[in-house]
């Protein structure tokens, strides 16, 4: 049984490892000399210099300067982020479908193997290849993107126009760091298995695991992974300097944000509210138009307004992970189980 | 024959045009209440140099939530279609019949085998065709008002963006089309050469993923030879200074507006990089005093561009070379096919 799951599996195999060959092999040479300009100026200790996002800012400028830096991120970002999509699409939804579609599955369940066995033999040999694929593959990344993850904490100023300096747990670079995309990997294997079972066909199978997989990729990050964790609700009163302040001119509609900022966070929503909870939004007064900006925001002081600011702040990175993953490899088990029962359940004829 | 190849087709055609619609709805309601953002944003009538900046930053901090969402998607969307109709339309549309054997019986009907080729291609590769077209069409809609607000973005300022970014270009005007013409064509090539369903749409998604990737990053900046300036820099031009470990200082010279950065780069006279000991004025003076310093330098700034005027032109060589690549595809594939045997 292991032999005949390898024959079916092993081109698949091949190019999964030379294509994770490639990518090490250029990984690494620029991981390398990345780690070497992220020594050269000095970030290690910057700690006791107390220079760091000084440094930082220096170390994300000369990123800049050499292009071949954003490229790599980009591209390793890019197919981590594909690549359980990939194992999903050629290695999860052809499992089973091409053998109803080419009605070999009569010889594989007539032999001495049952076909609960076969099954799980079949989605053992290739969920092992998909973790070891897309675990070594995040492991490359994340050690490639280490300089720049840490650099990107001490600037604090968030992500720059090319991308690069996000922090670890905004959703940009979250999915593709750590063990996360193991998780993925796993449930686009599964989730291709079912619908390859369910539909009986390779191609269309193929079509409607990109389909979900994509939807579940849009949907999970912008609307579900928030709620995973409460978030941390800070009101504070808007005080003193103000970070933003400004007019719509025919309507005279304002907004005003205060200076409340924090570096390393998720940040969830950011809203200037009035006393009784509703979004504040002017109107503006004759102490806003045509009249000096300290008069307006001394107005504005006045009005009492409240700061309601959500985030998810960086300490929860491993927390967020680990449950993120197990929820994918459980719903994972749970589609192979699915597929264990229907298969049970089918006739051969 | 196009009975049959529309049989053949319809739940692929379907599909497409259920996303189509869905994503006209999309891209409506957001792109109506975006050139009403625009439109009231009191962009369009400002003329002062003082005006204008101040408008223009009211509009970009309203650009993100939802409209950068139906951006983002709608991009990755018009990026990935065309790899995704090579390989889920071109590469099985004869692999499946060789395949499954069904070749036999397809050529030894009254239709000949370019004629029954030709139809299937013709029919499909124009959906393809025409699908990312409309794609095309619907973004540059959409994005327009921000185009429209980028022409008053200051050189240095957040919303300094053109039709010429790498990743604007290939999602904006005519280019999709080439790509899904191109991307079908490599699907129907591998599927006549390797006669299998599934590696023929691994290798063309690979394929076409690599094709894309090189293209971008080799072929199409030299499309039309960039233009190269070497000008003096001095503190007015310059738009920042690094001083590193060892007190040595690089430049970051000031961009252009409104064109396609190649190489941005602070030189010598004598042409090379510059990087030097940092000045004292630098060190420890004032921002005044050490650009001062800066002039006896003579450093220059080496520019490689596509200036914007350029769009059109490139677009049009881009579709046409694309073109020309399916086309040629597209004949192997007849060759291959009236030679084969059909035993």
């Amino acid at each position: 049984m292991f032999w005949l799951t390898w024959r079916q599996f092993r081109a698949q195999a091949i190019i999964a490892g030379s294509a994770l060959a490639i990518a090490a092999i250029g990984l690494i040479i620029s991981g390398i000399s990345l780690r070497h300009s992220y020594n050269d100026l000095g970030l290690p200790a910057c700690q006791a210099h107390h220079d760091c996002a000084q440094l930082a800012t220096a170390f994300f400028a000369q990123l800049q300067s050499a292009s071949s830096y954003g490229f790599v991120s980009h591209l390793s970002q890019g197919l981590l982020f594909i690549v359980p999509g990939l194992i999903g699409l050629f290695w999860g939804a052809p499992l089973l479908a091409r053998e109803f579609e080419t009605g070999t599955v009569r010889v594989a369940w007539n032999q001495s193997v049952t076909r609960r066995r076969w099954l799980a033999v079949k989605l053992g040999v290739a969920g092992l290849a998909a973790i070891v694929t897309a675990g070594v593959l995040s492991l490359l990344v994340t050690w490639w993107s280490g300089p720049i993850d840490r650099a990107a904490s001490l600037q604090g100023q968030g992500a720059d126009s090319s991308g690069l300096g996000a922090y670890r747990i905004e959703p940009s670079v979250f999915g593709v760091r750590d063990i996360v995309p193991v998780g993925y990997a796993i449930f686009a294997l599964a989730l291709g298995a079912v619908l390859g079972v369910l539909i009986r066909r390779a191609v269309p199978a193929m079509a409607a695991t990109v389909v979900v997989f994509a939807a579940v990729q849009v949907v999970w990050p912008n609307w579900i992974r928030s709620h995973l964790i409460s978030p941390v609700t800070v009101r504070s009163p808007v005080t003193g300097n103000l970070n933003e302040l400004a007019v719509q001119m025919p309507s005279h509609e304002m907004t005003v944000m205060g200076s409340w900022s924090r570096a390393n966070v998720w940040l969830l929503s950011n809203v200037t509210v009035t006393p009784s909870g509703k979004p504040f939004t002017g109107p503006a007064t004759s102490a806003c138009i045509g009249n000096s900006p300290q008069a307006c925001t001394a107005w504005v002081l006045r009005q009492h307004l409240v700061q309601l600011v959500s985030y998810q702040p960086a300490s929860r990175f491993w927390a967020f992970q680990w449950l993120e993953t197990g929820i994918f490899v459980a719903i994972a088990v749970v589609l192979a189980a699915f597929c264990a029962w229907w298969l049970n359940r089918r006739r051969l004829a | 024959m196009i009975w049959l190849s529309w049989r053949q087709f319809r739940t692929q055609a379907l599909v497409a045009a259920c996303v189509l619609v869905v994503l006209a709805v999309v891209l409506l309601i957001s792109g109506l209440s975006l050139a009403h953002l625009y439109a009231t944003s009191g962009l369009p009538g400002c003329r002062s140099r003082n005006d204008c900046p101040v408008k223009l930053m009211d509009f970009t901090a309203q650009l993100g939530g939802a409209y950068r969402a139906v951006f983002e998607l709608t991009l990755a969307l018009t990026y990935v279609a065309p790899a995704l109709m090579g390989a889920f339309w071109g590469a099985p549309l004869v692999a499946r019949e060789f395949e499954t054997g069904t070749f036999r019986l397809a050529w030894t009907q009254s239709v000949s085998r370019n004629r029954w080729l030709l139809v299937k291609t013709g029919l499909t590769g124009l959906a393809a065709i025409l699908v990312a077209g409309l794609m095309s069409l619907m973004l540059s809609w959409w994005f327009s008002p921000v185009l429209k607000a980028a022409q008053f973005a200051p050189s240095r300022g957040s919303l300094s963006i053109n039709r010429l970014d790498p990743l604007l270009f290939g999602v904006n005007g005519i280019a999709p089309v080439g790509y899904a013409a191109f991307a079908f064509a490599l699907g129907l090539t591998a599927g006549v050469l390797i006669r299998r369903v599934i590696p023929a749409m691994a290798v063309t998604l690979a394929g076409f993923a690599f094709a894309e990737l090189a293209w971008l990053n080799w072929v199409r900046p030299h499309l039309i030879a960039p233009v190269r300036t070497n000008s003096p820099l001095d503190a007015s031009t310059i738009q920042g200074l690094t001083i590193g470990n060892g007190n040595l200082m690089t430049i970051i010279p000031g961009s252009k507006p409104n064109a396609w950065i190649l190489s941005d780069q602070a030189v010598t006279s004598a042409g090379h990089p510059f990087s030097a000991p940092a000045t004292h004025a630098c060190l420890d003076g004032s921002m005044q005093a050490c650009g001062a310093s800066l002039g006896p330098l003579h450093i220059r700034q080496l520019l490689v561009y596509q200036p914007a005027s350029r769009y059109w032109p490139l677009q049009s060589y881009e579709t046409a070379i694309f073109l020309v690549v399916a086309i040629a595809l597209g004949f192997l594939c007849l060759a291959r096919i009236s030679r084969r045997r059909l035993a």
